[in-house]
């Protein structure tokens, strides 16, 4: 549409909103339509709010926030669209436009905010600190990401551990967020934290860049700010690709399943690869009844977590749910916010451990060596 | 609606099953039609007293309430009214007995179509009328609208699976209807009033349907015609060859297109596709059937017949067809999808006379249907931007209700009438028909508070 429209639903995702035939199928796999059903909430809602706002029968305000910004991006719905609605870039789109009117939602500004004033999305004063090299000169440079850093560090602990168990030469960096998470929610990539993230990966001259959270991941691999990283020559993988196919030289009889990440999956393609180490190690593997492209999302995402708290158990407790059906004894994944949610979630009864899988191999690593 | 008669429609199901905010207003504004109208509040009953009381409120207080399931209706059964309250029956979901030995499951009516199939699985059993939005549709809409599927052939459509009902009429009062029986020869068969009424006359709070055991075996065929009239002679050569497949489905060419368009499954861009299933309870079974099918293709000049039993090609195959319609919806910015129905006989000269019409009107239709039932799916495409347009789609589609009656026909087989083809009744039902319907609204609905403006029950 026209360039001079005021909105960005409007110049890029007109024709992308009036595409919805309205069929409603996306109610099968929006996981915040499944946790509360509430069609408001689900892609279909979101749209036909959208619709009115660009035919000028609704204004883009403060109400219309609890729809609009109560979505994972877990992306379910765009995947089994027979429309071909691309709807987590529409609502990202939308949430820009609000909060350049000043109808975001409080807890996305917030957001926005804090990495104004902190390099962390937790406003935390004092890194975490994993006694491990940093900003050294290594062949890999580790990123271990927010949550990894500051919320789920037994995790990162482990994946350090299977890291010097493998010998890799790495090297940690004085990280800050990557603020991908940013563009998601309605503001865009700190500058200052990019640069900054920038000049201390490619200080290190390492060849290959593993990060921790799948999330980063897709912002160094995608966002413009971060093309020097493969324009210097940098890899950029992912922890569970860069474990893949490894000796790791343990195996289990435990009953293992494995919960793909949005970001990991259904944004990335990466489904074979944690597979793959998890067969190795637990030959009982088995899958969720909703797996791969069709994977639940464990409710955390695009802020939803910190925003709408209640939906965001319930979409894990639907996941977690899924787990109990399986039989399995532990649920893997590879995504530590995912983790993080799921273990929040998980009620008292269920008697199967959450774990990221370089906890489960840390474990078996330790149980082998007695 | 004043804001104290809101304060009593949440006393009655609670501050959390109630809301008058915008978001949700403008979500129950529409269904899958093109129909739009944002109502009052909506309401979402968790009990069948709470269903009862909501209703009594509406007759105290004269608004009209809009039942609703998952809103995927295609003719605005679902759509509100200005001064209405939708009640939203998706948080009354629970499946309340499965007895095998009875044959039946009973279900609250915001069960999901695909919950019940998976509560039945392990069972051997399912439940057959298998509608395309299954993994997202209710049972209280299905009986609601007679739901059908691609199954009709062999296994029909809801109605011939509703056994009884528990419903709260549109005057408050609570009636059971039907039962547990297979057989039943008492009275007036009232459940059936029921199946298809559109939630004109009551509200479900109880269904009881009954099961079939699940065929393990199905045969898959694929035949392509280079023309029509081939392909309407094999419909019939099949539908009389002594057999019934579990599904026969026809794909005009523009559908073929478009299902290309949005997947990687190569279909051969032809006049006609048919698409055939079987299925039994032995490999040999579903075969045996299956050879005569392919025999009828063969008969009537197919130009190929592929034959698959089962893995990836099949499941995407079917998940091509049922998102038939949605991919057609991508061509142009607006759309409206008929169900006309014909005697078998009659389907090919109906898919033509689509085709007669969409020229003589200049505009686009794609059809595709369920050949084995007669159910055709003309798809009607357009942008009502351009101008003329709307108005040639109007023409085209009276002109498309006009041929499937002349044709012996009705004017819906699955999708109801709602808004959409309220217009078109007098079309198919004679004045006495439509006398005794009205007669039997106002029996149920006095005050005619449930889902007014529908089905032409007011003329």
């Amino acid at each position: 549409m026209s360039a001079s429209a005021k909105l960005e639903i409007e110049r890029s995702f007109r024709d992308q909103i009036g595409r919805c035939s309205r069929c409603g199928f996306c109610q099968a796999h929006c996981p915040v339509f499944g946790a509360s059903l509430r069609p408001a909430v689900n892609a279909r809602g979101k749209m036909l709010l959208l619709k009115e706002v660009l035919e000028g029968k609704l204004e883009l305000s403060r109400e219309l926030a609890e729809s609009i910004f109560q979505c994972t991006t877990c992306a379910s719905c765009s995947t089994n669209c027979p429309s071909g609605v691309q709807v987590p870039e529409i609502i990202k789109a939308a949430r820009r436009d609000m909060a350049g009117l000043g109808t975001c939602h409080p807890a996305f500004v917030a957001m926005d905010q804090v990495l104004e004033q902190y390099p962390n999305i937790y406003a935390e004063e004092e890194p975490g600190d994993f006694d491990r090299p940093r900003n050294q000169r290594a062949e890999v440079v580790y990123f271990m990401g927010c949550v990894g850093q500051y919320r789920e560090e037994e995790a990162t602990e482990a994946a350090l551990a299977v890291l010097d168990h493998l010998e890799v030469d790495y090297t940690l960096i004085d990280e800050v967020c990557c603020s991908g998470v940013l563009e998601d929610v309605g503001f865009g990539i700190k500058p200052v934290l990019a640069e900054k993230n920038l000049e201390l990966i490619l200080s290190t001259g390492a060849r290959t860049l593993v990060t921790g959270c799948p999330y980063c991941f897709r912002t160094f691999n995608n966002k413009e700010v971060y093309a020097p990283i493969k324009q210097e020559g940098v890899k950029i993988v992912h922890l569970s690709q860069f474990l893949a196919g490894r000796d790791l030289g343990v195996r289990t009889d435990q009953v293992v399943t494995y919960h793909d990440p949005c970001d990991l999956g259904r944004h990335t393609g990466i489904y074979a690869e944690p597979r793959k180490t998890i067969r190795a190690l637990a030959p009982n593997f088995v899958e969720l009844p909703h797996h791969h492209a069709d994977a639940l999302c464990c409710g955390a995402g695009g802020g939803v977590r910190g925003a709408f708290a209640k939906n965001s158990l319930d979409m894990a407790r639907r996941r977690l749910a899924e787990v109990e059906e399986v039989g399995a004894q532990v649920v893997l994944t590879e995504c530590n916010s995912c983790a993080h949610n799921l273990s929040n979630a998980k009620l008292r009864a269920q008697k199967f451990r959450v774990l990221t899988t370089p906890q489960f191999i840390l474990e078996l690593l330790e149980q082998s060596q007695g | 609606m004043q804001a104290k008669s809101k304060e009593k429609l949440a006393d009655i199901v609670g501050q959390e099953n109630f809301s008058d905010g915008i978001i949700d207003l403008v979500s129950y504004s529409s269904d899958a039609s093109e129909h739009s109208i944002r109502p009052q509040a909506v309401v979402w009953p968790t009990n069948a007293e709470q269903v009862r009381d909501v209703v009594l409120l509406a007759n105290e207080l004269g608004f009209p309430l809009f039942p609703r399931g998952a809103g995927t209706g295609l003719s605005g059964m679902a759509v509100p009214r200005s001064d209405g309250v939708v009640m939203d029956l998706a948080r009354m979901r629970r499946i309340i007995d499965i007895c095998i030995e009875d044959r039946v499951a009973v279900v609250e009516p915001g069960v999901v179509y695909a919950d019940l199939e998976k509560a039945l699985a392990p069972h051997g059993y399912f439940y057959p009328p298998d509608p395309a939005s299954g993994k997202v549709c209710t049972l209280g809409g299905n009986v609601a609208t007679n739901a059908g599927g691609v199954k009709g052939a062999k296994y029909g459509t809801t109605k011939d699976y509703v056994l009884g009902l528990s419903l709260v009429l549109g005057d408050g009062r609570e009636m059971r209807v039907g039962g547990r029986n297979i057989k039943s020869a008492s009275g007036y068969d009232l459940a059936h009033l029921f199946v298809g009424s559109e939630g004109t006359l009551g509200v479900f709070t109880e269904i009881i349907l009954k099961i079939n055991p699940k065929p393990t075996a199905t045969a898959t065929a694929l035949a392509i015609f280079d023309n029509l009239e081939d392909a309407g002679s094999a419909i019939i050569g099949v539908m009389s060859s002594g057999i019934v497949p579990s599904v026969l489905e026809i794909l005009g060419r523009e559908t073929l297109e478009a299902i290309n368009q949005n997947t990687d499954l190569n279909l051969p861009e032809v006049d006609a596709m048919l698409l055939c299933e079987t299925d039994g309870f032995t490999q040999a079974e579903a075969d045996f059937q299956m050879a005569r099918v392919v025999e009828q293709f063969q008969k009537n000049q197919a130009r190929q017949v592929r034959q698959a039993s089962g893995g990836e090609e099949v499941v995407e195959l079917w998940k091509a067809r049922k998102s038939a319609y949605a991919v057609l919806a991508r061509l142009k910015p607006n759309f409206v999808l008929e169900d006309v129905t014909v005697p078998i006989s009659q389907v090919v000269r109906m898919f033509k006379g689509v085709q007669d019409i969409a020229e003589r009107n200049r505009v686009s239709i794609a059809t595709f249907g369920h050949a084995g039932d007669g159910n055709l799916h003309p798809q009607v495409l357009w942008d009502a931007t351009q101008p003329g347009e709307t108005q040639r789609v109007e023409k085209a589609v009276d002109e498309l209700f006009a041929l499937a009656i002349k044709l012996g026909g009705t004017l819906t087989g699955e999708h109801g009438i709602g808004l959409s083809k309220a217009a078109y009744m007098g079309l198919e039902h004679g004045s006495v028909s439509m006398d005794m319907m009205r007669v039997l609204k106002r029996a149920c609905d006095p005050n005619n508070i449930l889902n007014p403006g529908k089905m032409a029950l007011e003329g």
